[in-house]
């Protein structure tokens, strides 16, 4: 056991043990303070359970999961059949653009999805306009607005990790299958479907955790009856009733439990019953189908149906960004850049912050991720699995958990929460898991013995990183930082707690337009300046990292 | 029970052809053995047979039934694949009955049938572990139920022994021979390693690029192989090759190799006769080298001074690679004695056994009385 791997474990640790487990003991240990009291108790969660109201809350979270599972599956469920088998024409295209919304924050598509569909969106107005209807039908406010929006953003979790097992089964399992007699649907059901329920049971948890992280979007939709959104409200707006803030900071911690529970339980899962270690998978596409003209057409349509409603959230948020008072028309009809004028010239702070903090935990990313990783994969320092697991475990947190527990723990003792540090601070330690499993990853492929031959002819375990090393997984760690950089622009659920005024990003700067009596045109030009950076970006990702596909799967992991 | 015919069978993978023209017929009972480099289409062939892929021309019979539109299921035959190909979410149990079941056999044959096929196998105290949850070769046992359930018309086997270590490999293929020769059906078993071919078939397809080259029982195949392909193919170690110049001389043949010349036995003259002056390749098996020390005396005329490389001490007997002139020779000899490496010995050839091949390609061999 060499003492700079000791060293570093040790640096690593104590950074693990104040960003992440000190705020999250913090924040536990809080939600059993009795309000008004330094006693300690049961009480904030008896009185949780034993409200009609946050039952309902936490009953309406559980089922906006399971209906918004259940959408994902059934829709995505052919498509990536579709995807994973059927050899098609633009094939990579239209994937590109199915799996778009996994990069998009979720909060751009809703804002998207109520100038078109809501009461007086372009939709409902065009139908009366026609006399079709008299009056609008309510598309989007309520459950069935919800189940549609993180449906559509959510998809792509579903289709990317079913169409993954679909193209890891070894094509002779179903070749024997099909050879004993197996035809059609019965060897989709007998053996593809079962061999591919880890990888679906991976999406699947993504999927269903969604609502249990995801505050913003109800509230767009006019709805606070979830459990992150009430904790929101509760916290950033009630922190004087006691009451209401620590059941806010309950719902919290119920939140995270319910996360991290199903996310381990489904990690244990799916690691026992792994079947693709067993196969030895001969080819690397997998199976694939050349296809009849009806089942042809059948798919390209299909394809095209859900790449419309993707297309239309970056489309409707172009035309917003370049217009004005785009009310109770169908289209805006005033073009002006006066919204792009207010945002570069008038308050340019905004794209500042958003640059400065990602770039800035960016750098804490880098500092922290390659040495977590050579940790990890190379050497056998003790705890290291540990600390695996807990930076592992980072990935089920709601965002909401560390923002609230940054405020609490970072305000009083240690008053981080007052510089302007805490913002990229608390990006980097939210986006931790991301850039270390992506070191990881190139970690994993790059050959020990390549690293022991330098070894072996005298260069040091420093030189031996620094010349050999480094280069190779360099193209692992460039895109690790772009779809790092991508996740933290774009992050707002932990930013928004902690901001203070001059620290406001891009996604903020949407929340408080939107929030600040619809200003719908700065709100959606934001967006969408957003979304063209963001693929920029991805596009920069796709050239090193060989396709947009690889890019936006390896971006799975870290979304919440 | 069935024969298998395939007539004027071609395939092409876009502008690639893995098979070309391709005509052969297995007999009922027979076990055949489709051999060749990898990459010669023999693995192509036998997925035609199995339905898994569409012949581009030509017809394919199984019994009396032309196959070529029939899915895999309705042509009465089971296949154990190259990396097995069990169901992991399976038991050892629920795969072999598998395709029992989706015929809707009643349970108690169908267990009857597991049972019998895992007594024969030897997997009985298996049948409810997980696939996960077994060697290699047990996993390749339970391949082999799983087809052999079914007691299907045709056994195709597709390179079923390549994951095992040597020590199981030898194993498995006796035991597959016997299996073989318990169940009397036809077998189809694809492998690149002549071997297994030699071993286990009643009948030899040596392909190459998509092309069958000769198809024979293995002895005939090893003793007349058509080509100079064929002959470098099967045997081990490989055949010696010397490209040469064939003489007369007083009314005797010469094989003149530049630095040796070989006297050819009398009896080949008539057929050897016509590549006099002509340049032809003299093959030799390396069984048919000898140390003239300890060659039987008929031999001892054709002798060769040559020096020993290699020496490589198999116990039951010795390679030697030795440099005869400018060529370099592989003889296997007995162990009667120590050898050192850049020794010289004399060696002897049992022309007898020898082979002449024409000089261009397809290089077919020169055919020969005795």
């Amino acid at each position: 056991m060499s003492r700079g791997n000791l060293l570093i474990s040790a640096i690593l640790w104590s950074v693990v043990a104040l960003f992440v487990i000190y705020p999250l003991s913090f924040l536990m240990i809080e939600s059993f303070k009795i309000a008004g009291t330094d006693r300690y108790g049961l009480q904030n969660y008896i009185d949780f359970f034993k409200d009609p109201y946050y039952l309902k809350t936490f009953g309406n979270t559980l089922l906006l999961g399971v209906l918004v599972l259940a959408t994902t599956t059934l829709v995505g469920l052919p498509l990536a059949y579709i995807l994973a088998r059927y050899r098609l024409k633009g094939k990579v295209l239209f994937t590109a653009l199915i799996l778009l919304p996994i990069v998009l924050p979720a909060y751009a598509g809703a804002f998207a999805l109520i100038v078109l569909f809501g009461k007086m969106g372009t939709i409902n107005l065009l139908l009366m306009d026609w006399g079709l209807i008299s009056k609008p039908i309510n598309f989007v406010f309520g459950l069935h607005g919800l189940v549609f929006i993180q449906a559509l953003h959510l998809l792509p979790f579903i289709v990317l990790s079913i169409s993954a097992g679909f193209t890891n089964i070894d094509p002779s399992l179903e070749e024997a299958a099909e050879v004993e007699g197996a035809s059609g649907w019965k060897r989709f059901l007998t053996v593809t479907l079962p061999l591919t329920s880890p990888n679906y049971l991976a999406g699947a948890v993504i999927v269903f955790l969604w609502p249990f992280t995801d505050w913003l979007t109800p509230l767009i939709f006019g709805q606070q009856d979830y459990l992150p959104s009430i904790a929101y409200i509760n916290i950033a707006y009630h922190f004087t009733d006691m009451h209401r803030k620590y059941m806010g900071i309950v719902s919290v911690v119920i939140s995270s439990l319910i996360c991290v529970g199903i996310f381990l339980a489904s990690k244990t899962w799916v690691e026992k019953k792994k079947y693709t270690a067993l196969s030895k998978g001969t080819t690397l596409e997998g199976r694939i189908i050349e296809t009849g003209l009806f089942t042809k057409v059948w798919a390209y349509a299909y394809m095209l149906f859900i790449a419309v409603f993707v297309l239309l959230i970056p489309i409707v948020l172009g035309l917003s960004a370049f217009s004005r008072r785009w009310v109770l028309q169908p289209f805006p009809s005033y073009w002006t850049l006066d919204n792009f004028r207010l945002i570069f010239l008038e308050t340019p702070i905004l794209l500042k912050n958003s640059f400065v903090f990602s770039a800035v935990a960016l750098l804490f990313g880098v500092t922290f991720g390659l040495p977590a990783a050579y940790l990890i994969t190379r050497t056998k320092v003790p705890g290291k699995d540990t600390l695996d697991f807990v930076i592992t475990l980072m990935l089920a947190f709601p965002g909401i958990a560390v923002g609230v527990s940054y405020l609490l723990a970072f305000w009083e003792g240690i008053p981080l929460a007052t510089h302007w540090i805490i913002m990229p601070l608390s990006l980097f330690i939210r986006r931790l898991p991301y850039f270390l499993r992506m070191a990881h990853a190139s970690y994993l492929q790059l050959d020990v013995s390549l690293e022991e031959a330098s070894e072996v002819s005298g260069a040091g375990k420093f030189k031996t990183f620094i010349n050999i090393s480094l280069p190779l997984l360099l193209k692992g760690v460039f895109v690790g930082l772009v779809m790092f950089f991508i996740m933290a622009f774009q992050e707002i659920s932990t930013a928004i707690f902690l901001y203070r005024g001059g620290w406001e990003t891009l996604p903020i700067g949407i929340y408080l337009n939107w929030h600040r009596g619809m200003e719908f045109g700065i709100a959606g030009a934001m967006a969408f300046l957003m979304i063209v950076i963001i693929f920029v970006l991805l596009l920069i990702v796709a050239r090193i990292g060989g396709g947009i596909l690889g890019a936006a799967w390896g971006s799975s992991g870290g979304k919440y | 029970m069935a024969r298998v015919v395939m007539e004027n069978v071609s395939k092409f993978f876009g502008t690639v052809q893995a098979v070309k023209d391709f005509n052969l017929t297995v007999e009922d009972k027979e076990f055949a053995i489709l051999v060749g480099p990898s990459g010669c289409g023999k693995s192509t062939a036998l997925r035609m047979i199995a339905g898994l892929e569409e012949p581009t021309t030509g017809t394919i019979s199984i019994g009396d039934r032309l196959v070529n539109d029939l899915p895999p299921k309705d042509r009465d035959i089971a296949m154990v694949f190259q990396e097995y190909a069990l169901y992991p979410h399976m038991s050892v149990y629920k795969n072999m009955a598998f395709g029992l079941k989706l015929r809707k056999f009643p349970k108690q044959e169908i267990d009857q049938r597991v049972r019998e096929a895992a007594e024969i196998l030897g997997i009985q105290d298996f049948l409810d572990r997980k696939p996960k949850q077994l060697s290699g070769g047990q996993r390749q046992r339970v391949a082999v139920g799983r087809a052999i359930v079914r007691k299907p018309a045709v056994f195709l086997f597709d390179e079923p022994l390549s994951n095992l270590d040597a020590k199981l490999r030898v194993q498995m293929r006796a035991e597959l021979s016997k299996l073989h020769d318990r169940l009397q059906t036809t077998m189809i078993y694809v492998t690149h390693d002549q071997v297994e071919a030699m071993t286990m078939g009643t009948k030899i397809v040596v392909m190459k690029d998509g092309v069958i080259q000769q198809v024979g029982p293995p002895l005939e195949v090893y003793n007349y192989p058509v080509n100079l392909f064929v002959a470098g193919f099967i045997g081990s170690p490989v055949m010696n090759f010397v490209p040469c110049r064939i003489l007369s001389q007083e009314g005797r043949l010469l094989i003149d190799a530049g630095s040796f010349q070989l006297l050819i036995p009398e009896k080949r003259i008539p057929s050897y006769h016509p590549l006099v002056h002509s340049e032809a390749i003299f093959g030799i098996r390396p069984k048919d080298i000898y140390d003239r020390a300890f060659a039987p005396e008929h031999l001892k005329e054709n002798s060769v001074r040559s020096v020993i490389d290699v020496i490589e001490p198999l116990g039951s007997e010795i390679h030697l690679n030795v440099t005869a002139g400018q060529h370099n020779l592989v003889a296997v000899v007995d162990v009667q004695t120590t050898y050192r490496v850049h020794q010289e010995i004399e060696i002897v050839f049992d022309l007898d056994r020898m082979h002449l091949f024409e000089k261009d390609p397809p290089n077919l061999r020169i055919k020969a009385e005795g």
